[in-house]
């Protein structure tokens, strides 16, 4: 009777372990199509109503975090801020020259502003993926709503991922933190241009990697998207958003290529409503 | 475990509102900069009130079900928590649980088990970006709060599978009645 049973839980067993190599084999690289995409669906109006419900109560765990992390912070703003002031002088000088320059190309509309080619749907992030391997969220948009595959996806402060799949009612949202991601950008000014890359498991730090080591990348610099365009081929992200400061720039000489860190500058911890930017042309 | 009809039910339930609760609240709360994952905490607490066999089911059931709502690639989070239950179930059955520590110690343990998973998996399909040395103290952070977690997280489900639990059927039989006035 016991041997029986210990070799019905070994069978069991294998069968299972069998199963999940199999649908590894089966699924990587593409997903199940209608078996996620009918799971998803069907559990997107409760992933709904539970992230509405336990909102306050995980607003008010962030509170007594981000309270213990202010005192930190603080000293590191107030030295932000004096740099912030000395870049703000700078920024309203360059506004005017801009405006004038403006008005010598006769570009009356601007430069045409990447999100302006695009219709922004706006989405609330209803989960998370629970390990830093997979940096997705699930917002409460999906194909009913415009969104499509590849569409950029951004925050208030700045670029925050991709669209990666999609459904009627919702859609995930791989974040420029996730391990598969990267974004053709630029430093500014300067112009360098590189690929953004994650460093997994540190989602205060992106990498950018660019070619040209005879340029300088200094600490404090913007970096935004490229969105290049080249032989019918486009980047899946328009020109022009922000996606962060440069952290800092290791000078690494007889190196062909440099890398330097980056902050984002959204905060990937707490995505709450983002915007889907659908349809208009890439790069 | 006795599955009746009535229990699986039970057990359906308790899969669906884990998986929910990580993935709207728990993956979305971070402290120290780490968020809890209380799935592997669920699934060794299965394991340690079901045995092997319900740990492994439980594991195999959570891990694809978290696998369809992420739309990640299907079988990577069966696999590694179908080893944290099926190991947790193991235990029940080799050592008795005379302590209330033992299942929040087990629970730490096989998170840590289960994040090292992860990573395992994750590495043999490949990442193509580098790997942060903050990845092992986000593991290490993850399998303290599965200590603290399992805490209501075992009590709470030996509580709602009660009846189904053979080693509780038992205690309830040997229970003397009680002489009022005695």
């Amino acid at each position: 009777m016991y041997r029986k049973q210990v070799r019905r839980r070994r069978a069991v067993l294998t069968l299972l372990i069998l199963g999940s190599f199999l649908l590894l084999t089966l699924t990587y690289g593409q997903s199940s199509g209608g078996l996620q995409s009918g799971v998803s669906t069907l559990f997107s109006p409760l992933q709904s109503v539970t992230d509405r419900a336990l909102k306050p109560a995980r607003d008010a765990i962030s509170w007594f975090d981000e309270t213990f992390e202010a005192r930190g912070e603080n000293s590191r703003l107030r030295d932000e801020l004096v740099a912030v002031r000395r870049q703000a002088v700078a920024g309203q000088e360059a506004l005017q020259e801009n405006a004038q320059l403006r008005k010598l190309v006769e570009l009356d509309g601007g430069p045409a502003l990447a999100e302006s080619a695009y219709d922004p749907v706006a989405a609330r992030v209803i989960s998370r993926s629970p390990t830093v391997w997979n940096s997705t969220v699930t917002v409460d948009a999906g194909s009913g709503d415009g969104v499509a595959v590849d569409d950029p996806v951004i925050g208030g402060d700045g670029l925050v991922g991709q669209v990666a799949s999609v459904q009627g009612g919702s859609a995930q949202v791989k974040l420029i933190t996730d391990h598969a991601s990267a974004v053709s950008a630029k430093v500014l000014p300067g112009g360098v241009q590189g690929v953004i890359r994650p460093d997994v498991g540190n989602p205060d730090d992106l990498i950018l990697d660019f070619i040209d080591s005879t340029r300088d990348v200094h600490r404090g610099q913007a970096v935004v998207t490229s969105g290049w365009r080249a032989q019918g081929l486009a980047s899946l992200f328009p020109p022009g958003l922000p996606v962060g400061e440069v952290t800092s720039a290791p000078i690494v000489e007889q190196e062909a290529s440099q890398q330097v860190h980056l902050r984002p500058y959204a905060d990937m911890a707490n995505l709450d409503l983002l915007q889907v930017l659908t349809g208009g042309s890439r790069g | 475990m006795i599955v009746t009809p009535q229990i699986f039910a039970r057990l359906v339930a308790i899969a669906v509102l884990a998986v929910l609760l990580q993935l709207s609240f728990f993956s979305r709360v971070e402290l120290l900069h780490t968020s809890a994952d209380v799935l592997p905490a669920v699934v060794v607490s299965l394991g340690l009130l079901g045995g092997s066999l319900s740990g492994a089911v439980a594991g195999f059931s959570i891990g694809f079900l978290v696998d369809c709502l992420l739309v990640a690639p299907l079988g990577s989070s069966s696999l590694v928590l179908l080893g944290a239950g099926y190991l947790a179930g193991l235990f029940r059955e080799r050592f008795e649980i005379h302590s209330a520590l033992v299942p929040p110690l087990v629970c730490m343990a096989l998170t840590l088990f289960a994040e090292l998973g992860f990573a395992a998996v994750q590495l043999t399909l490949g990442v193509d970006a580098p790997v942060s040395p903050l990845i092992v103290r986000d593991m290490l952070l993850k399998s303290i709060y599965a200590f603290f977690l399992a805490w209501p997280i075992y009590f709470g489900l030996r509580r709602a599978l009660r009846p189904a639990l053979v080693e509780e059927s038992r205690v309830t039989r040997r229970r003397q009645p009680t002489v009022l006035g005695a």
